[in-house]
């Protein structure tokens, strides 16, 4: 039982890591392993892994946006299952004008995934032949699976507040109301919201 | 296929099976299923145990809670007089709010149908929609599994048996791993701020002292109270008293997280950094302030930031009053209060020590040179205990002992002390005579639970060493040939439940006379204004009314150009009640000359 | 045979034969489906943007709704994402009682869809016998958790109260009488002809290609693997449970049936075994303060064995208060879209659903 070694595991990234340029890894715990390579390796990595190291269940695909940082981080999910190993390849791609190229033609069920990430966070997968429509019908505003779209703006544009609901109050004002107590400004950013 | 099926012929036999076996019975009438013990239904809310601190509705993660007023509710101390409601269009009945109630008034019923035509009636109050509910309660929160965090991060301090030895401080106060952790147990439900004379923003300090912006917490701090180390290490804390948390376990630490914050500027520079209040220009203004107690500092720390020349006479060598030379020097070190007052220093306050008003200079001087006078002077004389052998050597006051050992003197108590009295003043006496190496009693005439003194401090006391006698009445005090405190005799009480319903009171037990052999005497039970300063036309002009001086809401007194606050006017005489009284005036004061 | 006008027919996506909310495209020939494009959307609830602005405790209390006949593991793979990442131990009676949970849910879920898989032949009567049944399983978990189906149980720490008393007897009661039906179910329906005919040779995935188009679960099971998350990547007290996990060769809906019927048989045998050995001691690990409860950066992907696959959690922090991102992959979103498609070409129309539940398409879980 390797349950206390992770050789197997670092045998895969140390061999990865020889293998590509450019691509970091390391093992995050028994059975799982990431790699961080740059987008125009993904399909080489992704075939690779596939014909030569066993990786040929894909599990998932997702990804993350990291707004302040302005990338979107793709990350793909791969299973082992001789080795029992889950890898996870991630590659980051710029918010402005995503695009990456497709990737289904390795696995049919990428294009699911793809035409999801297409649809919900804005990202080109350059040849990809799929319905634009996925999840959502007659959407006209931005991807809504990034972060800079603000659900409460949006419901509050298009829904209105079913009335019944004014009289709330909040427990702070009510207090410092009562006692005349001035809060200063310094302090209001820490106050419950 | 044959005509002749053995197969069909025989299978219809098989139904012979069924003959003789129990049918499958359903009941008639009809037996409802019983609801389970733990079902989520409809909430109830105990409207009397309800505090009102809204907790359910900050965790409620479809925002269907709301805080509404109700019309037999009232806010009061530790009660913020809302009740939540239940949006139940949005409710998902995933049970948080109770598993977050502090109080575990909130719980869920057994109940889950609500049938009504019209369909505006979502809003649900629990406890007022469903009065009955509390006889179904099934998913109620225990503490165990309580969201809420009841323990309280221990606080490290000196050993009892070391700790006698010196005046070395006793409490070794939070680290800064042990504070954050404390502070996040805040649910900032802000019931604390109501009690607190002063209305110290409380959950926003804790709130930065939990996101590790600790300069943020002493500007929030310093924003009404310029003393926050020293209430942060002797204050009485009123705001623990009802803190959401109590009513099930124990309060957050208010009043240590204060002392952390401001402990971590460590000196008057840094703390003029850290703060780097906005000092507005001079006004040409003049006030003038007596006491370099909490009240006039507080008062001549606010009215310098607004531009004001302030000036305090003080009659001691240092600043600080009853906080200075009545508080041990094991619960505040001077370093911590002269850090505090020496930055009020350097922001432009003027302090005139040794300067006794009516000794050094006459109150009409002070009266005449300035716009304003802030009158702070404090309880400084203290009540005789009205025995026989009260003169005697060896027989004195607490406050005068205090004073002495803070002044830097080690007067020699002997070997064996008796203290009179019940009030931290008493304890505070006791325990620096254990310092001093004697044995320590205290007599106090009611039951050790009616001791107003600080239960900290009492434990802290027995901890030395110190022994307490409840129920025990001095009458004599018995003195050799040269007028020395030799013995004490005392009567035991016992008590006497009241016939209106007081408190009960504590009636000498006939014959039980004692005596004790002790060295000293030192009486503790109360202290007085010393209003000599003030000569006859300025007494006349303001109102004293059974030994303090008379206020409106704005701290002014009868004389308009006259300001008071401070023990020798509020009845509740503590500090952080003197802090109150002079920030309130400093707004007074303000509207008065600058109008 | 004469070539017939290509028709197009949409299935659903309110439709008897669906299990859940989806559209199938059919162009059919005749009788005969010649493409099938799925079509979904219509339950998309935006979970995982709901969860951007909910802190981690809130969140924990969505998550169940992401699946209707089995919301357990949605509430499992949340709080161990959220454990790994944070690194918080969870007591061993917690785990123990989370594995009983597990498959109680699994039994539940079997349970519809054996319900499912008839009714949508014809076969009525056995949708009425395991939805009746199932509803003995509900009144175990409201019993335990206060909800029937959706739970709020499994939360990060452990669990949220212990087993009330006499419930273990109570469990193992209802074990005894689901063996018993199981038998009653045999008769019914894997000894029945009539669903031996509809149910052998069709909705056929070809085992050489299973593994890469993405099947789990008893699909990839019936197509000859021996795939069980329970074994490859071991979670809970799986370890320490006796079972084994059936296999079969003929990778159609008869053989997927065949399969799911052993684990029945398997899960009510786990069952009995923890409640045997289940060990004493707390049930959770308390997190502090949910309002300001921050868990440091990382990220996570966990998956349980779900009664229709594997089930995916992809979990993401920023050390803030509120997940960065929660990614959730249930066994439906390859079996519901591209498998479906594939596999419908060339199928009867009367077997479109009949073929859906026995890969056991769940709409929600897609769209979320």
């Amino acid at each position: 039982m390797t349950e206390n070694s992770l050789d197997k595991e670092q045998q895969i990234v140390n061999h990865l890591v020889g293998t590509f340029q450019n691509l970091t890894g390391k093992v995050k715990r028994n059975r799982r392993i990431e790699v961080s390579i740059e987008k125009k390796q993904i399909t080489s990595v992704l075939n690779y892994v596939k014909d030569h190291l066993g990786f040929i269940h894909f599990s998932h695909m997702s990804c993350v946006d990291w707004l302040e940082d302005g990338y979107f981080e793709l990350v793909y999910i791969l299973w082992s299952p001789e080795q029992k190993i889950q890898l996870l390849v991630k590659a980051l791609v710029d918010r402005e004008n995503a695009s990456v190229e497709n990737a289904d033609m390795i696995w049919r069920q990428l294009n699911t995934y793809q035409r999801e990430i297409r649809e919900m966070f804005g990202v080109n997968f350059i040849g990809m032949k799929g319905d634009k429509e996925f999840i959502l019908e007659d959407w006209d505003n931005m991807p809504p699976m990034r972060r800079d779209f603000n659900t409460v703006d949006y419901i509050q544009e298009v829904y209105f507040e079913r009335p019944g609901r004014e009289d709330a109050q909040n427990v702070r004002e009510t207090i410092s109301k009562r006692t005349g107590e001035e809060i200063p400004e310094v302090a209001t950013k820490y106050s419950r919201d | 296929m044959a005509f002749f099926d053995i197969k069909g012929l025989v299978t219809p036999f098989t139904a012979l099976k069924q003959f003789g076996k129990a049918p499958h019975t359903v009941t008639f009438p009809y037996h409802k299923k019983e609801t389970a013990q733990r079902y989520r239904g409809l909430h109830f809310n105990d409207l009397e145990a309800c505090i009102g601190c809204g907790n359910c509705s900050t965790i409620c993660m479809n925002e269907a809670i709301d805080m509404v007023n109700l019309e037999q509710i009232e806010g009061k101390a530790g009660d913020s007089g809302l009740r939540p409601r239940v949006d139940n269009g949005r409710c998902c009945w995933c049970a948080l709010c109770v598993e977050v109630c502090p109080t575990g008034s909130l719980n869920l019923t057994k109940d889950y149908i609500y049938v009504t035509p019209d369909a505006d009636s979502f809003l649900w109050t629990p406890g007022v929609s469903n009065p009955e509910g509390k006889d179904n309660i099934s998913f109620h929160s225990d503490v165990d599994t309580s969201l809420s965090m009841f323990d309280r991060v221990p606080m490290p301090e000196l050993d009892g048996k070391e700790r006698v030895k010196s005046f070395a401080e006793t409490m070794l106060y939070y680290t800064e791993e042990a504070a954050r952790e404390e502070a996040s147990r805040c649910i900032s439900c802000s019931l604390c701020t109501e009690v607190c004379p002063d209305h110290m923003h409380i959950p926003e300090y804790i709130n930065a002292i939990a996101k590790g912006e600790d300069d943020d917490a002493i500007r929030i701090i310093y924003d009404n109270n310029p003393l926050g180390e020293m209430c942060g290490k002797v204050c009485t804390r009123r705001c623990e008293d009802v803190c959401a948390l109590q009513v099930r376990g124990d309060a957050v630490a208010i009043r240590w997280l204060k002392e952390y914050a401001v402990g971590r500027a460590e000196t008057a520079e840094m703390l003029k950094e850290i703060v780097n209040p906005d000092i507005q220009e001079p006004n040409g203004k003049k006030v003038g302030i007596v006491g370099a107690g909490p009240s006039g500092l507080t008062t001549a720390y606010y009215l310098a930031l607004k531009g004001f020349d302030v000036t305090i006479y003080e009659a001691n060598e240092y600043a600080g009053g009853m906080v200075m030379y009545g508080i041990p020097k094991y619960r505040l070190p001077m370093d911590s209060l002269n850090k505090q007052i020496d930055y009020m220093k350097s922001i432009g306050v003027k302090i005139k020590f040794n300067t006794k008003v009516g000794k050094d200079i006459t109150f009409d001087e002070i009266y005449k040179e300035h716009d304003a006078v802030f009158v702070g002077i404090g309880f400084q004389k203290p009540y005789s205990i009205g025995i026989k052998g009260e003169d005697a050597q060896g027989a004195f006051p607490a406050v005068n002992l205090l004073f002495d050992v803070n002044s830097g003197k080690t007067p020699d108590m002997g070997n064996k002390v008796v203290v009179i009295g019940g009030g931290n003043v008493a304890i505070d006496g006791a325990r620096v005579s254990r310092r001093l190496g004697a044995e320590v009693v205290i007599m106090y005439r009611r039951r050790v639970q009616d001791m107003p003194a600080d239960w900290e401090e009492i434990e802290g006391a027995e901890h030395e060493g110190v022994e307490i006698m409840p129920q025990t009445i001095p009458v004599e005090i018995i003195t050799d040939d040269n007028n020395k405190v030799k013995a004490i005799k005392y009567l035991k009480a016992e008590m006497v439940a009241d016939d209106k319903g007081g408190r009960p009171r504590p009636v000498p037990i006939e014959g039980s006379e004692t005596i004790m052999e002790v060295s000293s005497v030192i009486g503790a039970i109360g202290q007085e204004a010393d209003y000599s300063f003030l000569p006859e036309e300025y007494r006349n002009s303001i109102e004293i009314n059974r030994g303090r001086m008379v206020v409106n809401e704005q701290m002014q007194t009868a004389n308009p150009k006259i300001f008071a606050g401070g023990d020798a006017v509020n009845r509740t005489a503590d500090a952080i009640s003197a802090i109150a009284d002079g920030y309130r005036a400093v707004k007074a004061i303000e509207k008065f000359l600058m109008n | 045979m004469m070539r017939e006008k290509a028709t197009t027919l949409y299935l659903g996506p309110q439709h008897p034969g669906i299990t859940g909310n989806m559209m199938i495209k059919l162009k059919v020939e005749g009788d005969t489906v010649v493409k099938a494009q799925t079509h979904v959307g219509y339950l998309h609830r935006g979970f995982e943007k709901l969860m951007e602005r909910r802190n981690w405790l809130q969140s924990f209390t969505i998550v169940c709704r992401i699946c209707v006949p089995e919301p357990d593991p949605n509430e499992l793979n949340y709080s161990r994402a959220v454990e790994e990442i944070e690194g918080r131990e969870v007591p061993e009676r917690a785990e123990w009682i989370r594995t009983l949970m597990m498959e109680l849910s699994r039994l539940a879920s079997y349970l519809l869809w054996f319900g499912g898989q008839n009714g949508s032949a014809g076969l009525y009567t056995m949708p009425q016998w395991s939805v009746g049944d199932r509803d003995y399983i509900l009144d175990l978990f409201e019993e335990l958790t206060g909800g029937r189906v959706y739970h709020m149980y499994i939360w990060p720490g452990g669990v949220r109260r212990d087993l009330p008393n006499g419930f273990a007897d109570r469990v193992l009661q209802t074990m005894d009488y689901l063996e018993k039906r199981l038998k009653q179910y045999d008769q019914l329906m894997f000894e029945n002809t009539i669903f031996q005919r509809r149910a052998q040779g069709i909705g056929w995935i070809d085992p050489a290609k299973a593994v890469e188009w993405g099947v789990v679960g008893p699909p990839l099971r019936a197509a000859g693997f021996k795939s069980d998350v329970r074994i490859d990547d071991p979670y809970l007290i799986y370890d320490q449970l006796d079972f084994e996990v059936p296999t079969q060769q003929g990778s159609d809906v008869w053989a997927r049936a065949l399969v799911r019927r052993t684990e029945f048989q398997q899960s009510i045998n786990m069952v009995r075994q923890i409640i045997d050995k289940m060990p004493g001691g707390p049930v959770y690990n308390k997190i502090p303060n949910p309002m300001k409860w921050t868990i440091p950066a990382g990220d996570a992907y966990v998956k349980a064995e779900s009664a229709r696959g594997e089930f995916g959690y992809y979990v993401v922090s920023d050390g803030s208060n509120k997940p960065r991102r929660v990614h959730v992959k249930g066994p439906a979103y390859v079996h519901g879209v591209t498998l479906l498609e594939n596999i419908l070409e060339g199928a009867n129309i009367s077997d479109v659903s009949f073929i859906m539940n026995s890969l056991g398409t769940c709409p929600p879980e897609i769209e979320r």
